[in-house]
């Protein structure tokens, strides 16, 4: 519990460090929001310049920060200077759906990583760890959004799935068990492709911590007393190889949200990705600062909870 | 035994495929930026030993490529004019190993005539040529960005996950940190900090090479864990017990038990780090052109009108597969090379 | 963090091009009159793609291309202007007279019109919405449209359906103006108005019983991140021939999906009945399928946007970039600059970056401005022994390798900027740099975001070349004002000047502010003439290629006319109506 506490109180000046830096870093890029304005060759510079001071953009770097922590208190978290409105509104609808989808991919590739990892370290140099290891250097070098672009090709040539969006145009007028289906069927297709691209990295590390266990002194004397294959595989030889993994679950939070932004874009998934695309290309800085700030949130979540289970399974660190 | 021909097999293959990386000037037919502007999009030459007659040739020829007047935008090969290919052929200028001048290209064929391995982009340049110099730059590059990430992970991890207490804290802190920050503004900081002039290849690589020192947050975690549970195993106590010192301890007893971790994170490292440049050239931070680079390739791929009506572009990435493919089977032959099993 | 290749939703953050469809344009009363809009059948929904969501739908405040598309439909203005036949007709105003001097424009409303929430609209409602429009603390981006002669225009409320515009000075095409300032509601936004929330009222998330517009369709949900959907205006005055109400349409569905491919590809699997802003490759993709799915392709001719390279002639003293300055000597040079165009192969721009749907350029006005271009300027064909003897003559000469020297012996090396949000541009980059190779001459091409290129070109002057695209919402020359005075905030080859740097800018000065007050047709074409002769002469900007206007529409789309002023397919979404 203490350990739990302290942790919590360090995430908290974490946070803070970030946004902190965050500003900073945003402020070392060339440019600002008001400039695409100044290219459109019917708005005059004396209307962007009278934008700008109105927005504060004149300010220096630490009265613009304190600004965003006073609004931060009140839950705003700053002006988006394209919607005109607090970012905090902008963002919990979208965290939402971000988070309910990457939550699915992420239980999805878990699902699979587990025992493909399992099944091909025990079967080293079989048929099922060749076809993976074929697998994962496949998925390697095709990047992600050719994986959601081929998925949604899939989709539209097929018609089996819906080809973006999370709710069909009806969906108001849907009874709850449509609506359910509705939305599984929306969830299907950005979700697998999530769990597609994220599926090397869990599966080589699976298997990797898992040859390592496999090989150790105490498995080959449970082999040697008789123990039966698959008690030792799952009883014995992934949990002693769950050390690795737990941390790679915390850090496999922050790559599915990274990962989720462009599959977001492509098959229009009203989550955080179509926003923040925009906001860091037009330089929309309080809504990039939202989502940085929310996405550290989560980071710092799967991190802790990582650390949390760490201390949990693996009395050696308990210990201490 | 097998296992073991297999393995050099492999080894010797990459090798071979890297040789031709390195000394592409010589193996490819053009240079990588040569426009055949009448030729955008053209599907790859195919060789030929029998021709339209049916008369069997010893030298390869191949047909030169006209417009389909039946379907716009795509070719027929022309069977009027066979351009015989010649091994040893002259062409334009490159330097042997980044040195020698040479204009000796290993195949070749006269123009008009004009021989494409994988096809052509859309602006009618040889995809063969830009996919062996592209090699170049994008396994430096990847080669550059993981051993940065690595090397700092391994360090930042092993001393966080040995010395635990405050220090582990306030690193594996730093790291969340890190790894949240927004640094996609620091390298439109950095590139626009650099003047035009720098040539495109370095900005290239200064601009992975700053993504593979922020990559260091992950790794690190990943290693400490490993070094956090090995330090408390009983030969590690038993050693310090005997009075070994931190360094001998680290270095004997518990770095080998990361080198696993770290393989791994160097197959994964690596083509990421050669596919993170499908990123960067989106938001303008990719290979300038007409450099070529695998990343610069693999992103024509996500057009969907490539996608869905140049079939050879796919080549690049299929050509990937089996490299990767290999690397990744020899860090799993390193694996057990490591493998503490005499522990 | 890795987003993507949407690289012309980002083309469409670039407000470059985002022009409104505010505007201006003689009348010339030679063009066609607009296609016969046939009777349509009520009801129905027709569903849109937009590449990112609407940030607000308050007109007086909307930036993107997304929120005036959306707001168009919503909206109405007094005099507006046919997209089809590019004239103006009347909207919201039935009538208007001119004043002999041209200064005073009376507009005589029609009556007994209703917003979309049943409240009547008068002049009041005129009155207030100009006077949010012209307010500077609103920082409405038309507002400067209405700043004429350095003067804001006045209004005044003559009756309940009379109002009176004043300007400082005779205005070419005034009435043109009118067009993209949408009428407000006073009764709903004067309380937010006086009370300085202005720019908080009418955001995408409002309910909908707050907003009102005169347009055929009406807020009725938004749901964030994946559509706005619309419905009919019980209250549209607007009937068909067989006096129908309009809109023929119980629904409209702008689904919000980012990137281009998402959009075609939907399109192509049925899930949107129209497609616009997309790229020549995915036409020809498109094309084959069109008999099959059931939809067709419509290519209307070049647009309105010029593509151009040019160089960086700004007044450097003061900025410390002195090798950009030594190389300024070239740029500032014609022969240079006339040698750069003479190597340009622009058919390969037109053919290989645009698939040949396109127009090579020689001047600013594109081949889809039928009522301003100037016929007898031909673009150049590319000779590069002609750009050589060009550069000869300037005191050039080649090295042995090669590669060419100024008179000083200093290597002739550049760079080209542009912006990596656009693959067009960046393409014809590409093509520039292996043309100029021809030449001797060594260029890097460096494309950076698009923040970063506007720093450049605006703000440091840290540049030596760069190509850029612009284009306005209507074809008339007072749109350009800023770009060709040398006094214009878009002057962009040399901002900032004191007077004009040279006697050629002196008379684009002249003609410009000569055509501005030029109230005959005629005449300020011939003074437009001279404009574009001027620029292909002098090469201030060295313009490439136009790209045509890509539509496509479902078969079942009825009244599907799209024109090449924005919006491109839905300007006439009152008629349109599904089979």
């Amino acid at each position: 519990m203490k350990f739990l506490g302290r942790r919590l109180l360090h995430s908290g000046v974490i946070l803070l460090a970030i946004s902190f830096f965050a500003f900073l870093l945003l402020r070392s890029a060339p440019g600002d929001y008001f400039d695409a304005m100044r290219m459109n060759p019917r708005v005059s510079a004396e209307t962007v310049e009278n934008l700008r001071a109105q927005y504060g953009m004149n300010h220096s770097f630490l009265v613009r920060y304190a600004d965003w922590m006073g609004s931060l208190a009140k839950g705003d978290m700053g002006i988006s200077l394209a919607y005109g409105t607090p970012v905090g509104p902008l963002l919990w609808p979208r965290a939402r759906n971000t988070l309910m989808l990457t939550g699915s991919a992420m239980i999805l590739s878990w699902m699979l990583a587990v025992p493909l990892g399992v099944w091909s370290a025990a079967a080293k140099g079989g048929w099922l760890d060749r076809i993976c290891s074929l697998f994962t250097s496949t998925l390697l070098v095709i990047p992600d959004l050719l994986v959601f672009l081929l998925l949604l090709l899939m989709a539209v040539r097929t018609g089996w799935l819906p080809s973006g969006g999370m709710t069909s145009g009806n969906f108001a007028d849907l009874a709850v068990w449509q609506k359910a289906g509705d939305l599984a069927l929306h969830f299907a297709l950005p979700a697998l492709g999530l769990a597609i691209v994220s599926l090397p990295l869990l599966l080589r590390h699976v298997r990797s911590a898992m040859v390592e266990v496999l090989d150790s002194p105490f498995i080959r004397a449970a082999r040697g007393h008789g123990i039966p294959r698959s008690r030792i595989l799952w009883r014995f030889a992934l949990p002693a190889a769950s050390n690795p993994l737990i941390s790679l679950f915390g850090l496999s939070i922050a790559t599915m949200l990274s990962a989720s932004l462009i599959v977001e874009v492509i098959l229009s998934w009203p989550g955080l990705g179509p926003l923040i695309i925009q906001a860091i290309l037009s330089r929309d800085l309080n809504v990039v600062i939202g989502v940085v700030m929310l996405s550290s949130v989560f980071l710092i979540a799967g991190n802790l909870i990582a650390d949390v289970l760490l201390f949990v399974s693996d009395p050696r660190i308990r210990v201490e | 035994m097998n296992r073991r021909y297999t393995f050099w097999g492999v080894v010797i293959l990459l090798a071979a495929f890297h040789l031709v990386i390195l000394s592409a000037g010589f193996f490819s037919p053009y240079s990588y930026s040569e426009q055949h502007r009448d030729l955008p999009y053209a599907p790859p030459s195919r060789i030929h030993f029998i021709d339209s007659q049916g008369h069997f040739h010893v030298r390869p020829f191949v047909y030169g490529w006209k417009y389909d007047a039946h379907s716009p935008g795509s070719y027929v090969a022309d069977l009027a004019t066979p351009y015989p290919v010649h091994v040893f052929a002259f062409g334009s200028a490159y330097k042997i190993a980044g040195l020698i001048p040479s204009r000796i290209h290993l195949f070749g064929v006269d123009p008009p005539g004009s021989i494409f391995l994988m096809g052509t982009d859309g602006y009618g340049r040889d995809q063969f040529t830009r996919f062996l110099y592209g090699g170049q730059i994008s396994l430096a590059a990847g080669l550059i960005a993981a051993a940065l990430s690595l090397a700092l992970g391994l360090v930042v991890g092993s001393i966080a996950g040995f010395y635990g207490g405050w220090l582990d804290n306030a690193l594996m802190r730093g790291g969340d940190v890190f790894m949240a920050l927004p640094w996609l503004y620091l390298l439109f900081a950095v590139r626009a900090a650099l003047p035009l002039h720098v040539p495109q290849g370095q900005i290239f690589l200064l601009i992975v090479a700053v993504i593979g020192l922020i990559g260091w947050a992950r790794p690190a975690r990943l290693i400490r864990g490993v070094v956090l549970s090995a330090k408390e195993r009983n030969f590690v106590l038993a050693a310090r017990g005997f009075g070994a010192s931190d360094f001998h301890l680290l270095r004997r007893h518990i770095l080998p038990r990361t080198y696993n971790i770290v393989l791994t994170q160097m197959t994964l490292l690596i083509p990421q780090y050669i596919l993170a440049e499908v990123t960067l050239s989106f938001l303008g931070l990719g290979i300038g052109q007409p450099l070529p680079s695998w990343g610069s390739l693999l992103s024509a791929l996500q057009e969907y009108y490539v996608l869905a009506s140049y079939w050879w572009m796919y080549l690049p990435a299929i050509l990937l597969v089996p490299v990767f493919l290999a690397y990744s089977q020899i860090a799993n032959a390193l694996q057990e090379l490591f493998s503490p099993v005499a522990l | 963090m890795r987003p993507i290749a949407f690289s012309r939703t980002a083309a469409a953050v670039c407000v470059l091009l985002a022009a409104a469809a505010l505007s201006v344009l003689a009348q010339p009363a030679q063009n066609a009159s607009p296609a016969q809009q046939a009777i349509g059948k009520r009801g129905g929904t027709l569903t849109v793609a937009l590449r990112s969501e609407p940030k607000t739908l308050n007109p007086a405040l909307a930036t993107d291309q997304s929120s005036q598309d959306v707001i168009y439909c919503m909206n109405a203005d007094l005099i507006h202007i046919n997209r089809l036949s590019q004239r103006t007709e009347p909207d919201l105003a039935e009538s208007w007279t001119v004043s002999r001097d041209g200064k005073a424009y009376t507009l005589h409303l029609r009556r007994g019109l209703r917003f979309s929430d049943g409240q009547p609209f008068t002049a009041d409602d005129v009155v207030f919405s100009f006077r949010v429009y012209l307010d500077d603390k609103v920082g409405s981006p038309q507002r400067d449209l209405l700043i004429i002669g350095g003067k804001p225009l006045s209004v005044q409320k003559i009756d309940s359906y009379t109002v009176r515009f004043v300007l400082s000075q005779p205005y070419a095409a005034a009435e043109r103006l009118f067009d993209g300032f949408p009428i407000l509601p006073r009764h709903l936004l004067e309380r937010a108005y006086r009370s300085g929330d202005f720019s908080k009222s009418w955001t995408v998330s409002s309910a909908p019983s707050q907003l009102a517009g005169m347009g055929p369709f009406r807020l009725a949900e938004y749901v964030p991140g994946q559509r706005i959907v619309l419905d009919r205006n019980p209250y549209y005055w607007k009937r068909d021939g067989a006096g129908q109400q309009l809109p023929y349409l119980d629904k409209l569905v702008f689904l919000f999906v980012p990137s281009e491919d998402a959009q075609v590809i939907r399109f192509l699997s049925g899930d949107t009945d129209v497609l616009s802003r997309f790229s020549s490759e995915n036409y020809s993709v498109l094309k084959a399928q069109a008999a099959v799915k059931r939809f067709h392709l419509d290519d209307l001719g070049p647009s309105l946007e010029y593509n151009f390279l040019f160089f960086n002639l700004n007044d450097l003293r003061g900025k410390n970039l002195p090798q950009i300055a030594e190389k300024q000597s070239w740029f500032r040079d014609l022969p240079f600059r006339q040698a750069v165009s003479q190597a340009i192969d622009r058919t390969a721009i037109v053919r290989l970056v645009y698939q040949g749907r396109a127009a090579a350029l020689a001047a600013q006005v594109t081949p889809g401005n039928k009522l301003w271009l100037d016929p007898a300027i031909q673009p150049p064909v590319q000779s590069i022994d002609r750009a050589r003897q060009l550069l000869k003559s300037a005191g050039f000469s080649w090295r042995s390798d090669g590669s060419l020297v100024d008179s000083r012996g200093k290597s002739v090396e550049f760079s080209i900027l542009t912006s990596s949000s656009n693959a067009q541009r960046t393409k014809i980059a590409t093509l520039i740099q292996s043309d100029l190779s021809a030449l001797g001459m060594n260029v890097h091409v460096v494309s950076l975001d698009f923040g970063a290129m506007v720093d450049r070109l605006l703000n440091s002057f840290d540049y030596e070349a760069a190509i850029m695209g612009l284009a306005d919402g209507d074809a008339d020359p007072n749109t350009e004002m800023n770009v060709w005075l040398s006094s214009g905030g878009m002057h962009i080859w040399h901002l900032n000047e004191t007077g004009p740097a040279n006697p050629w800018e002196s008379d684009l000065d002249h003609l410009m502010n000569q055509q501005l007050v030029t109230l005959d047709y005629a005449k300020r074409r011939r003074l437009y003439d001279q404009v574009q002769q001027i620029v292909a002469r002098q090469l201030p900007i060295i313009c490439l290629a136009s790209p045509d206007v890509l539509v496509g529409a479902k078969d079942r789309v009825g009244n599907f006319s799209p024109a090449i002023l924005e919006p491109y397919v839905l300007w006439n979404v009152d008629r349109i109506y599904g089979h």
